[in-house]
């Protein structure tokens, strides 16, 4: 109970007097999870609503290979994208280990299946009329997706917080490619691992808690726009 | 021609919905489509509508071959639309809604705006332009996904049972909209319904889709109609070529050639007690057939085209009417049901 004590006092106190270098830490660990979100949600929403608007030979075999990809550990992850770009890999040539591109182009591999699958569920749980009636007002599969996108819009954005979740909480693919370099690419979970290394507990577990009271932020946000969108909708 | 199917089929899980040798749907005109649950009526819309592909077959619609590619069916789509029998209105207003399919056309704001309102005036929901449409009823989402269909003014209208679950003043309501429509704007109509249901008198011709065959159901009470003579208060009209009819002016289209359907179960007999002239347009006729049926008789009287009444048994017993003998019976006015021809002679 004293170490959580502790950690909660020293929390406080870190939020208070966010210095510099948490500052920054706060913003690598937004930076890379924010950026990872939306180049995966630009992939995975379109992806999502052609896999759930098509029938095609094969697809129940691709859903899954998504709902499987949904268990890909991010250590696995870490190494496959490792073996292409350190020095002697593949794209060794573009010095993308040790940054945070490396650290965002891991993390859109992890949530890239998450926000397809939940946006195949959205779309898949949508009433099929509403694509009938976009399709028989004379939309082509371009604006019947549009119609769909917009119905389905609480759902999906459920899936783009629930990537944003897990990116900001992972830590595998940020030590593994970002290598958590002091004042580039480290970020508040990666902190938290080298913080335990060392054996500051309460500074690991305060930075725990900022991390959750800015995730909680972070969906409050969230929450709003999808409130507005609701009331503008209602 | 509006639609010529040729071997169209059917397939759906395994099993054949149906099969349509060889048939053809006339453009401007209102086609009634009956069938039991399961005949597949939804499905046969859905691919008149081109939201569906028969399993084999041809379609040609205004003499032109339906073709199978997506992206060339977007063309025939524009032409005509399908209102679904519960229809889902979009997350959005009801003008948003009304003025989807306009926007998808490109039709400037202004215009799409004006149409809307009009469409909206047709089904008699204008109050309703700003709500946003899940807060409406069940009759009201219906007019409005009518209204929907209608501001984009299609070439045909596709409606699966429009007046199923709507109470009897939203029927009406709808029943008067498609009949204007197709006066007006001579838009052709398909609409499935229940057998025999009111709406079928709305139809010129009636289609029945039963063991996955389609048909063009004999109507017995249809008649082609020739205006010959007319005043401001009525109007002489020649039935099938030989009866001649009066019928109050206001029940007759502007035009020579026209349709009209009689309610065989409204006719009457003239009884002595009820003077003629009164109640509707009285007709003289000689008795050709008297049969029973159940308790009831039902007695043919050929005047010029042969009509039917049903007697009860103790009528009949007090008014004996033999066959040979001459009789009057009385079509009251709300039996009596003109549709346009628009502009074609013959009824088809």
């Amino acid at each position: 109970m004293e170490l959580l004590r502790d950690s909660m006092y020293s929390a406080i106190l870190l939020l208070i007097h966010l210095d510099a270098e948490t500052l920054f830490i706060i913003w690598v660990s937004l930076k890379v999870s924010g950026l990872s979100t939306l180049i995966a949600s630009l992939i995975g929403i379109p992806a999502g609503l052609l896999i759930a608007q098509s029938t095609f030979p094969g697809k129940r075999f691709v859903l899954t290979c998504l709902n499987t990809l949904l268990a890909l550990p991010t250590v696995v992850i870490g190494l496959v994208v490792y073996a292409f770009i350190s020095r002697r890999g593949t794209f060794g040539s573009l010095g993308l280990l040790y940054t945070q591109e490396a650290m965002i182009i891991g993390q859109v591999i992890l949530i890239v299946p998450l926000v397809t699958s939940l946006t195949i569920a959205a779309v898949s749980k949508l009433d099929k009329r509403y694509r009938l009636s976009a399709m028989t007002l004379g939309a082509d599969r371009l604006q019947t997706a549009l119609v769909i996108f917009s119905e389905a819009r609480f759902g999906i954005f459920a899936a783009v917080i629930a990537a944003f979740g897990r990116v900001i909480a992972e830590v595998g693919i940020g030590m593994m490619l970002g290598g958590n370099a002091k004042g580039f690419t480290r970020t508040m979970t990666t902190a938290m691992a080298l913080e335990y290394d060392k054996g500051e507990y309460v500074l690991a577990v305060a930075l725990g808690i900022v991390l959750m009271s800015i995730a909680f932020a972070v969906n409050l946000l969230f929450q709003f726009f999808q409130g507005r969108t609701r009331t503008d909708a209602v | 021609m509006l639609y010529e199917l040729t071997g169209v089929e059917k397939v759906l899980g395994g099993r054949k919905i149906f099969e349509i040798p060889a048939f053809s749907i006339r453009s401007e005109r209102i086609y009634s489509l009956t069938g039991p649950n399961g005949a597949g009526k939804t499905t046969l819309l859905k691919i008149l509508a081109f939201l569906d592909r028969p399993s084999t077959g041809q379609i040609r619609f205004c003499d032109r071959m339906v073709p199978q590619v997506e992206s060339e069916l977007l063309e025939l789509r524009r032409q005509v639309v399908m209102v679904d029998q519960s229809p889902l209105l979009f997350t959005r207003t009801v003008a948003a809604n009304v003025g989807y399919g306009l926007k998808l056309r490109k039709v400037p704001s202004a215009e799409r705006r004006k149409r809307v309102i009009e469409a909206l005036e047709l089904v008699g929901m204008e109050k309703f332009l700003r709500t946003e449409a899940h807060r409406l009823s069940g009759g009201e989402t219906k007019r409005v996904a009518l209204a929907r269909a209608l501001a984009i003014r299609p070439k045909v209208l596709l409606c699966d049972e429009p007046t199923a679950n709507v109470d009897s003043e939203n029927q009406r309501i709808i029943l008067d909209i498609l009949a204007g429509i197709n006066r007006r704007e001579k838009t052709s109509i398909l609409f499935s319904t229940h057998y025999q249901s009111l709406e079928q008198q709305l139809a010129h011709s009636s289609l029945h889709l039963q063991h996955g065959r389609l048909s063009e159901s004999q109507i017995n009470d249809v008649f082609d109609a020739e205006l010959i003579e007319h005043d401001n208060e009525q109007a002489f009209c020649r039935l099938a070529g030989k009866a001649i009819l009066r019928l109050p002016r206001r029940l007759v289209p502007e035009e020579p050639f026209f349709t009209v359907r009689i309610e065989q179960e409204k006719i009457r007999l003239a009884t002595e007690e009820e003077p003629a002239r009164t109640a509707g347009t009285p007709v003289t006729g000689r008795v050709v057939r008297v049969e029973e049926s159940s308790g009831a008789i039902r007695v043919g009287v050929d005047c010029g085209i042969v009509l039917h009444l049903t007697l009860s048994g103790r009528l009949y017993a007090e008014q004996p009417i033999p066959v040979g003998a001459s009789a009057v019976i009385i079509i009251p006015d709300d039996a009596v049901r003109c549709l346009a021809n628009n502009g074609s002679r013959d009824r088809g």
